[in-house]
């Protein structure tokens, strides 16, 4: 390479097609085909969105990513407003510390005036919301948390703008699941959104600091999760027949 | 040769309600139940009120005089305090009720090296308290005490000088009692040097035994006991607010001097402290009884305020508080938290700081861990135990199946209660036969994996009435 040339890449005035994977640490998912297509993995730091229905696979996709999160820096993770009860086996079996899992369920508190009871159970999931929030941004600052799960009702660009701060400010990374009819762009390090699939999920990237928009791909859970993925279409046939 | 020191408080009651009220431009006095003023503060001393005057002629001097009830039990809370504080300084203090403490010297001299460093830190320690104070040293107890209510002032173990000072001193400033002083003024007697003058045998024969015994101790000739104050363990104050509050974040500001002195004496104590109880009183409703927890163990007022400010945004007031009583029942040592030095990033609290800061404003039970039990039935496998448990739930059998990853395929979200199945779905694993305790065959359950239209896989259950609900959600 030419003096000139090495000079002005130096003062970064040349633009390398290469220099985008520096955009975030990033950590092995645990996936091969979706390490690939993220060059290296999903963000150890900042907000990761991920648009999904509920139940069809999206936290089995984290599972060994928040495994290594909290292995590599010995901190908490903390599941905020979880739509059911976590269960026990589930982390447990992933691999996970049970005694570094936070779980934070906001309640609904006795509101302080009881005058308007109209507006009082809409105030009340407001309030829930807000507490959730308030919690996450809380736990992403403290610097004691690996990452932060999140299943907001809704989240705005101020918020989510809050987070992303806290999170890099507390070198953490926070997750939100929000449903896919949202379609509000956030100001986040990796956005993506799921579709079931028979034997995984049906992967987009909508947004990824430091990189084009890529082809929908599947990630194959049938190694991992056999049991949740439905049977080959070669082995069909043979069950029908047996 | 012992020696001792009395501080005199003339107005303690006063100066501690104007220690929390800002302004001293009103006057202000303190009058007992025959209406005579006892305790007066500056303004009202500007304005030409004497104590023992009568109300008649004070508000004749002064109309926009306040007058307040004098409490003996608040001023002798407050003088305890005082003492307590002094404690830090000087080791033996006794309490002489209404307003003087007796502190015994001759042990603290060896310690402070002179009478001039032991006075230096004592008077610093009694300058912050800002209580007007009147002092003097003495061979005895009495003897101070009789000087320090002249204001000698007297910071000396010179014999000759008490000697002298207590010689010329009025009757008025000794114990006796008034209706002795005014007989003894009808003898001619007018200070204590004629009275000492005077052969005891013949004061035995004219007076009671009283004056001799005073007399006595006043000279050192008998035993005078002192209580001695021990410290408390713990910390219990209570502040009584100058005007009724009914904003709860208003709180903030009195409670704020009150971790105040819980952080001055926990840092003296080199202690810290993992909960505190704070009781808000009300007039006409039982007090409020809030109990305030770190999970770390604090002493910073800083960190505890920020604590009860969380506790106190949603906090809804029946009425307005007048009073604030702040109790601490345990002092534990401090402990220090080692971080690594080459950290790349430091955190900013530690995780059971966090915790603490979460309860307190979420409430206790927002905020759980998680632990595995060795139950095979799904409901019972989980518990949301206290954060961060170091698993010693968990028995050995739960543990070596963790490690091995033996454990059966559970979804990751389980519903509290099973929905029924609505929707068509294809199954795709099962079954799995789960049944109570007990073998109750009624009671037991299929366990199927299914898959929905929607793509979702659930986790289905069929009754021994063949009714399929729902029971948790994979994720």
């Amino acid at each position: 390479m030419s003096a000139l040339l090495d000079q002005l890449s130096r003062r970064q005035l040349v633009w390398h097609d290469d220099s985008q994977q520096l955009a975030y640490q990033a950590v092995s998912s645990g996936y091969p085909e979706l390490d690939q297509q993220l060059a290296g993995g999903l963000p150890a730091t900042g907000l990761i969105d991920i648009q999904t229905e509920a139940g069809i696979g999206e936290l089995r996709l984290l599972l060994p990513y928040l495994q290594q999160q909290q292995q590599q820096s010995q901190r908490l993770l903390v599941f905020i407003g979880t739509p059911a009860e976590l269960s026990a086996d589930m982390l447990a079996g992933a691999g996970l510390d049970l005694s570094q899992v936070l779980i934070i369920t906001p309640m609904k508190q006795p509101a302080a005036n009881q005058k308007n009871n109209q507006k009082q159970n809409n105030q009340k999931q407001n309030n829930q919301q807000q507490q959730a929030l308030w919690a996450a941004e809380q736990c992403l600052q403290s610097g004691c948390c690996a990452s932060v799960l999140l299943w907001p009702a809704a989240i705005s660009l101020a918020q989510a703008r809050r987070l992303q701060l806290a999170a890099e400010q507390g070198a953490a990374s926070m997750i939100v699941f929000r449903h896919c009819s949202q379609t509000l762009s956030l100001p986040v390090n990796l956005s993506i959104s799921l579709q079931p699939d028979p034997f995984g999920l049906q992967l987009t990237v909508l947004k990824r600091k430091g990189s084009w928009p890529a082809a929908p791909f599947r990630v194959s859970m049938q190694q991992q999760w056999p049991a949740l993925c439905l049977a080959d279409t070669t082995a069909q046939p043979m069950r029908q027949a047996g | 040769m012992a020696l001792f020191l009395y501080l005199h408080f003339p107005a303690l009651q006063l100066d501690h309600l104007q220690l929390s009220a800002q302004s001293s431009k009103l006057p202000v006095a303190l009058v007992d139940q025959q209406h005579q003023l006892l305790q007066i503060n500056a303004a009202a001393i500007n304005a030409g009120l004497k104590l023992k005057m009568g109300l008649a002629s004070a508000a004749a001097l002064c109309p926009d005089l306040q007058l307040l009830p004098y409490q003996p039990e608040q001023q002798a809370k407050v003088l305890h305090s005082v003492a307590q504080q002094l404690y830090q300084v000087s080791s033996d203090i006794a309490l002489d009720k209404p307003a003087g403490l007796i502190l015994r010297l001759d042990g603290m001299l060896q310690l402070y090296g002179g009478l001039e460093p032991y006075w230096q830190a004592l008077s610093a320690k009694l300058t912050a308290l800002t209580y007007r104070y009147q002092y003097s040293c003495g061979a005895t107890p009495y003897a101070a005490k009789c000087l320090a209510y002249q204001q000698a002032g007297l910071i000396t173990a010179d014999n000759r000088l008490f000697n002298n000072a207590l010689n010329s001193s009025p009757l008025s400033a000794t114990e006796l009692i008034p209706a002795m002083q005014l007989q003894m003024t009808r003898l001619g007697i007018h200070t204590l040097g004629q009275l000492q003058a005077l052969p005891p045998a013949e004061l035995a024969r004219r007076f009671d035994s009283q004056l001799l015994s005073y007399l006595g101790r006043l000279r050192g000739d008998y035993y005078h006991a002192l209580e001695y104050l021990q410290p408390e363990p713990g910390f219990s104050r209570y502040l009584e607010l100058l005007y009724d509050i009914s904003d709860s974040t208003v709180l903030v500001k009195p409670l704020a001097t009150l971790l105040q002195q819980l952080e001055q004496q926990l840092s003296q104590a080199n202690c810290q402290c993992y909960q505190l109880l704070l009781s808000l009183f009300f007039r006409d409703n039982p007090p409020l009884k809030l109990s305030i927890g770190s999970a770390q163990g604090e002493y910073k007022a800083q960190a505890w305020l920020a604590l009860c400010q969380l506790q106190l945004e949603n906090l809804p007031l029946p009425e307005p508080v007048y009073g604030l009583q702040l109790d601490v029942n345990h002092f534990a040592g401090q402990q220090h938290s080692t971080a690594a030095l080459f950290n790349q990033h430091q955190a900013r609290m530690s995780a059971l700081q966090l915790i603490s800061l979460l309860q307190a404003r979420l409430g206790r039970a927002a905020v759980t861990g998680l632990t595995i039990l060795n139950q095979h039935l799904p409901e019972h496998a989980s518990l949301r135990s206290l954060p961060l448990l170091k698993g010693d739930l968990v028995d050995n059998q739960t543990k070596a199946q963790v490690q091995a990853q033996v454990l059966a395929l559970r979804p990751a979200f389980l519903f509290n209660k099973p929905q029924p199945l609505t929707e068509a779905v294809t199954i795709n694993q099962g079954p799995e036969r789960l049944c109570p305790d007990g073998w109750q065959l009624a009671a037991q359950r299929d366990y199927f994996i299914g898959r929905n239209q929607q793509g979702q896989w659930l986790w289905l259950y069929r009754t021994a009435n063949q009714q399929w609900f729902v029971h948790g959600l994979f994720s």
